[in-house]
Formats: C-alpha cells, structure tokens, sequence
C-alpha cells in the first residue's frame, strides 16, 4: 500500500513538472483519491481521431506498479481494441505483457499509439474489427470519425 | 502324485524358477506376494515419491541437464520447467536449435552481465518506484536489470500469491528472463518467510504438476504422495503406497481391460443412468406421442400426458380422452398386438444396458461379498494348523495356497466386471459402430464371450471351493481341495492373460485407430505396486549452522561466473558459498544432488 502510494506521488511530481514537455497528454488525479487518475488525451493527427479529445479514466489498484492499472476510455470511442459500450481497451501491456517499469504517463503514450495503429485481430468492437479486417478503410475512417466529431469535440455555438 | 502337483505350481508362477521339491512349492507362494515389489533395477517399476523424497526424485533428470550443458542446476530447472521435465526433448532443442536459443526460449540468463559498474556507484535510481538507494539495497538479476529489493520483495510476493511461482519473470519491460532462485527465496524469506516457503514448495512440485511421467495419487482425502511410473507407457495400473489402486492415465479407479474412454462413458452412464433407469423403468411409462416417460400419479387408466396426448397405462397405446369408468373410447387394449418398432427400440437398448450393468453390478458385489472372505480363511488357516500340526512339516506346513486364491479370485473378479463394461461398448453401436461390419462383430462377439463365459464359470467355481469349510475336513480331503484350488487359480490367471490378449490382438487391433482404446497389459500378480524411493534427505541434519547465510547472496548471484561455481561445487562438493545460500527450514534447490545424497 505504502509502495504504490510513494510511487504514485512520485509520478505525480513527474507529471506536475513536464507538463509542457507532452502537450497530447494531460494526466490530472483525482483531488481527494490519489488511485484514481484522470487523462485527456488528443487524438492523433492523419488518423479520423484528429482533433477529438478523449478522456480516460484510470483505477490504480494496490499493488501497483506490480499489477497494471485498469484504463478505460470516458469517451466514446469506434476503434477496434475499445469496446464500444464500456470503453474497455484492450492492449497487451495492460494485461499480460505489463512490466513495472511503466508509468501512467507512458501507459497513455501506448494508448495513443493504438489509436494510429489498431489490431483488428483481437477486436473488442467487432463491427469496427470488421470493416479493417474486409479492407473497408474508409468506412472505418468515416464512421471513426463521425464519433470522433460527435463525442469527442467540443460543440460548437 | 507329488511330480504333478510341482510342474502345476510351475507353470503357474514362473517357469524360469527351480521348483523339483514339494517343500520349495510353499515357500514359493509365501514369495510371490512379495515379488509384487520387483526391485527398480529389474523393471523400470512405478515408485512412489513422497514429500521427502520429492528432492531426491528430481534429482536425476537435474543431473543428466547439468552435465551435458554444463550449467547451473536452478538453470536446469528452469529450462525442465519449460519443457516439462522432457530431458530427451530439451535435448533436441540443444542440438537443433543451438544452446543461445534454449537459454532465450527457457528465459534463462546466462551471460552474466558483466559491467558492475553502475553498482558500485553508491547511489542507484530504481525505475520501479523511481527512488533514489543505496546500490546495497539493490539488486541486479543476470539479465542484467537492476532494481531496489523492496521493488523486487513486492513483485515476489505478488507472484507466488497469484501462483506464478515457476516463472516469475523479470520486472523490466519485455525482458523474459526468468528470475534467480536464489535471489527470489533471499528477498522473499526476509519479509515473506511463509511465501518463501510456498515458493520453494511450487518449485519443488513443478516435477509432479508439469511431468507426464509423474502424477499425483488421486486418493481422498490426498495422502500427499505422487506416483512416477517408469518406462515410455504411461498406460499402466498402479497402486500407491496408501493403498489406492487407479489407472495412471486418466486417473480413475483401475478399469482394465476397459479403455479410458469407455471407463468414462460407463462410470458416467452408470453415475447417471442406473437409479434413474430404475426407478424410470418401474414408475413410468412412455407417451407415444412425445415419448417423455409419464408416472401415474392416480386416476383410472386413462393418462394425459403434458404434451396433451391421453394414452391408456396398460398398454401405452394413444387413446382418444373420452372414456367412462370400464371402457375409453376407440381403445381396447387386451387384444394382442405387436408393439411399435421405435418402441421396440428404445426397449432394446435399455435391456442391452441392464444386461451388462446387472452383471458387470454382480461381479463388483460380489468382489465386495469375497473381501470379507479374507478374515474368515485366515481363522479357518489357523484352526486347520492346529488340527494338522502333527503332521510332518514337509507335507502341509504353510497354507499360501489358500491366501493366493484368493487373491486369485479377487484378481480375476475385477477383471470380470470390467470385462461387461467392455462388451458393453464394444459391441454397442456407441463407439465402433461404423469401424465394424454386423459380421465382423457377431464373430468379435462370440469370439469374446467365449472366453468370458469360461473364466466365469471358472470364477464361480473357485469362489465356492474358498468358501467350503476346509478346517473341518480330513487330511486327505484337504489336500484334494488344495490341489484344486492351485489349479484353478492358475487356470483363471491363464485365462485372464488369454482374454486381455484376445481384445488386444482380435478385437481393438483392427479399428483402434490412433490407439485411443489401448488398455493398460494384464498383470498376473496384480496392480502394480508403486515401490518407495528411497529417502537420502535429511531436512534438519546441517541447517542450524547455516542460518545466519550472508546478507548479500543475492548480489554475489550475479557476480559470480557459472564457471567458477561449477568448478567450486564439483571439487568440494559443497562450496562454502553454495552453503551460504540455504535458508533455515527451506529446501535447498541448489544443493548438488551429491550433497543431497550425503546428508
């Protein structure tokens, strides 16, 4: 308990100080729970997520860094490795292939990695899984980012 | 007279013995109960390893890995870990694959990481929870990674909890190098000493769980030992040294001459079938309609199904619902008709079921009934010495001839109630139905219960013969029953050998493709016994003095060459660093096999 909590403080100040360093990523924690964090992340640009903002919420449990925080997206999202209802992502490091050696700040480095780069072999969103996997590009590019519009930017007017 | 009864008790046991004098005859006997225990150097026999002898049972395997690759004998493990325990496997990945590419695929870390550098700046920065400590409170793995030991302790211990102990992996990103044993029950028995232990312990029985060659001994509650068999089969019957006696290969209880898959089927039908069939049978007839089995639960006759088909008890015929209290309507079933072929069917199958399961039910009662036997001889025996003690010692001086009957019998009425349990799929539609043609099986069939009738009726009359009241009988009279029962004893172990051979050779040969109905061999004496290994580890003899062990092994684990420790532990034995490793009350895994053999 203690370990993961020095550690989580530690990335705390980690995060407070590059703050400018990664403009794409910004990790905030949770005012009163210092296991719950939240990220907003940008969409990466060539991809139908450009110009999205999405936020991701993370649970840290407690024997972090041992074990992997669990990710979620809060945004709506149509990607293949995210489910589609309960924005559940699923991405090896966050599950087998964790190593301690990760940090909150790194796990949403891999996270926006996946987002120019899905899997469509391991789909949690099958109908997105689908469309990469028969060639349609553009349908999953004009369905991707007709949610990207819709959920994640801001409305405007 | 006494020639004839010689060359029987040969032929019975073993034609390769010296039997020319009545007296060597009982002693005999009185050996072929021991001779179930056939030393490990004449056949590679199953043995039985306990939690003492669990070290000493691995140890040759590790040995055999340890001398042709030179390694360490935690890197022998490791990689036996990964091929589960398949030395001769392991080897062929050697020689194809080269030793660079066993070591990576097993995550063994060999090349020892060789810049020391970075620790012997006092201050080293652990990535895991990013603080700055001393480089003493860090340690490096031989992958090269270094990290603090609370990091370290902490991953342990989530590890073993989540029952990783086998191969808990290095913290670093991708890195699947398996850890240093020794570093792992250092750190961990520091903080965690009870998970240090169950870290040894999963380690330790990793030559159980991961080996096709060892199995633990399905007995409840579990008596602690596993069984290794020896051998390239593991289609074999042993009997544990608690007393369970079970097929290795799949576990349950010894069900030759079935195969493993009609065991399942049967034990599973049976489980299912038997009480309900019963009780089905008695109470309920079928619908004709919906052919769901329907129980009178009063009323006249006349029964409606829930299916809303209304059929007459009587007959089961379909009735119309009309009815009055003597007649129904458009029915009158006390006129004989041949009855439905479906029906005829679903009958047919069931009395096939019954026949086989009343007698394979028999035999097994009366295996049970004969169990009690047992004590009942042993005073008859001791009633009988007494009345013949004045007679001269050569003649009747050891009543062996009694026990192996019986055993005989016990033997042979195992073999029988298996047997039904296997015609019942043998000749059944269930399995081999399209591998036979209706011919081929009518001669299987007559061809197979030949011999079973015979050694049924064979059974039987030995069964009467042991229960005759033989302590009350003349000299004389009693000899003439001892001869019989010798000779009908060695008339049924023939026999048995004969029908395994016959379902080996005429019945399973032709369509037991990819031999998934082999059956495990006939054993004249009986399952196999599993002999004890013999226990050279004694846990407390030399442990006390090595209780305080040097605070830093687990830095000098990745300091010190496999070279020099090879030589170290091959010259003295037991190095003094090797000593220094052993933790009061564990195992020690890294104790050289010699070592072990010498405490």
């Amino acid at each position: 308990m203690q370990a993961s909590r020095a550690r989580l403080f530690k990335e705390y100040k980690e995060v407070q100080r590059e703050k400018t360093a990664d403009p794409d990523i910004q990790l905030v924690c949770d005012d009163s729970n210092i296991f719950k964090w939240t990220a907003l992340i940008k969409g990466p640009s060539e991809t139908p997520f450009d110009g999205g903002v999405f936020q991701l919420a993370f649970s840290v449990p407690e024997h972090y860094p041992l074990q992997p925080p669990q990710v979620r997206f809060l945004t709506k999202i149509f990607h293949p490795n995210v489910h589609f209802k309960t924005g559940e992502i699923c991405l090896d490091i966050l599950k087998t292939a964790w190593s301690p050696a990760w940090t909150l700040q790194s796990v949403c480095r891999a996270i926006i990695a996946l987002m120019a780069h899905p899997e469509p072999d391991s789909p949690l969103n099958c109908d997105s899984g689908n469309l990469l996997r028969s060639g349609d590009v553009r349908g999953y590019q004009s369905m991707a980012r007709m949610y990207t519009r819709l959920a994640a930017m801001p409305k405007k007017g | 007279m006494d020639d004839d009864y010689a060359s029987t008790d040969e032929d019975y046991q073993y034609s390769d013995q010296d039997v020319e004098e009545e007296d060597s005859v009982g002693e005999f006997y009185e050996n072929a109960d021991d001779s179930i225990q056939l030393p490990s150097s004449i056949a590679p026999a199953a043995q039985v390893i306990t939690k003492e002898s669990l070290i000493v049972a691995q140890k040759e395997d590790l040995r055999r890995v340890m001398d042709m690759l030179s390694v360490r004998q935690e890197h022998a493990r490791i990689m036996l870990i990964y091929h589960r325990w398949d030395v001769e496997k392991l080897f062929e990945v050697y020689v194809e694959k080269g030793k660079a590419f066993m070591f990576a695929q097993a995550g063994v870390s060999v090349d020892e990481y060789h810049d020391s550098g970075s620790l012997d700046s006092a201050i080293v920065m652990c990535e895991i929870c990013m603080d700055d400590i001393p480089s003493d409170e860090a340690t490096r793995m031989d992958c090269g990674h270094c990290f603090c030991n609370t990091c370290w302790t902490q991953h342990f211990f989530v590890k073993v909890n989540e029952g990783q102990s086998k191969r808990i992996r290095c913290m670093a990103h991708k890195c699947n190098s398996i850890c240093d044993e020794a570093v792992v029950r250092t750190l961990l028995g520091r903080k965690h000493p009870d998970m240090a232990e169950k870290y040894a312990r999963f380690l330790l029985e990793s030559y159980i769980e991961d080996n096709n060659k060892v199995k633990w001994c399905p007995s409840t509650p579990h008596c602690g030992n596993a069984i290794r068999v020896g051998g390239d089969d593991d289609l074999c019957e042993v009997e544990c040294s608690c007393g369970e006696q079970f097929c290795f290969k799949c576990l349950s209880e010894a069900h030759s001459p079935c195969s493993c898959l009609m065991w399942e089927l049967w034990e599973k039908k049976c489980r299912d079938e038997s009480e309900t069939v019963n009780w089905i049978t008695v109470h309920t007839k079928s619908c004709p309609k919906c052919h769901k089995p329907v129980e009178k639960n009063g009323g006249c006759n006349l029964v409606s199904c829930i299916c809303g088909q209304a059929f007459c008890w009587l007959c089961g015929g379909a009735t119309g619902r009309d009815h009055t209290w003597s007649s129904i309507a458009g029915h009158s079933c006390g006129r004989y008709k041949e009855q439905e072929k479906s029906a005829e069917r679903a009958k047919r199958d069931l009395y096939r079921y019954m026949h086989y399961h009343n007698r394979y039910k028999a035999h097994t009662d009366s295996f049970k009934l004969e169990s009690k036997l047992k004590d009942i001889i042993q005073g008859k025996i001791s009633i009988t010495e007494e009345k013949h003690s004045g007679r001269k010692k050569t003649e009747l001086n050891d009543y062996s001839w009694v026990n192996n009957g019986l055993l005989r019998l016990f033997r042979s009425r195992r073999v029988l109630s298996y047997s039904y349990a296997f015609a019942f799929y043998m000749f059944g539609d269930e399995l081999f139905k399209e591998q036979m043609s209706e011919a081929e099986r009518e001669m299987k069939q007559n061809l197979f219960e030949d011999q079973q009738q015979q050694l049924e009726a064979n059974v039987e009359k030995l069964s009467k013969i042991l229960e005759e009241p033989f302590d009350t009988f003349k000299y004389a009279k009693l000899m003439e029953i001892r001869m019989q029962i010798i000779t009908l004893s060695a008339l049924i172990d023939d026999l048995c050998k004969k029908m395994y051979e016959c379902i080996d050779n005429d019945l399973l040969d032709s369509i037991n493709l990819g031999s998934v109905h082999s059956i495990a061999p006939y054993k004249s004496k009986g399952i196999e016994k599993a002999s004890e290994l013999p226990v050279c580890w004694s846990n407390k003899a030399d442990n006390t003095e090595m209780l305080l062990s040097e605070k830093d092994s687990c830095i000098y684990a990745a300091s010190v060459g496999v070279t020099a420790e090879l030589n170290q532990s091959e010259e003295s034995g037991c190095s003094s660093r090797k000593r220094a490793r052993k933790e009061g009350g564990f195992f020690d895994l890294n104790l050289p096999a010699e070592v072990v053999d010498r405490n």
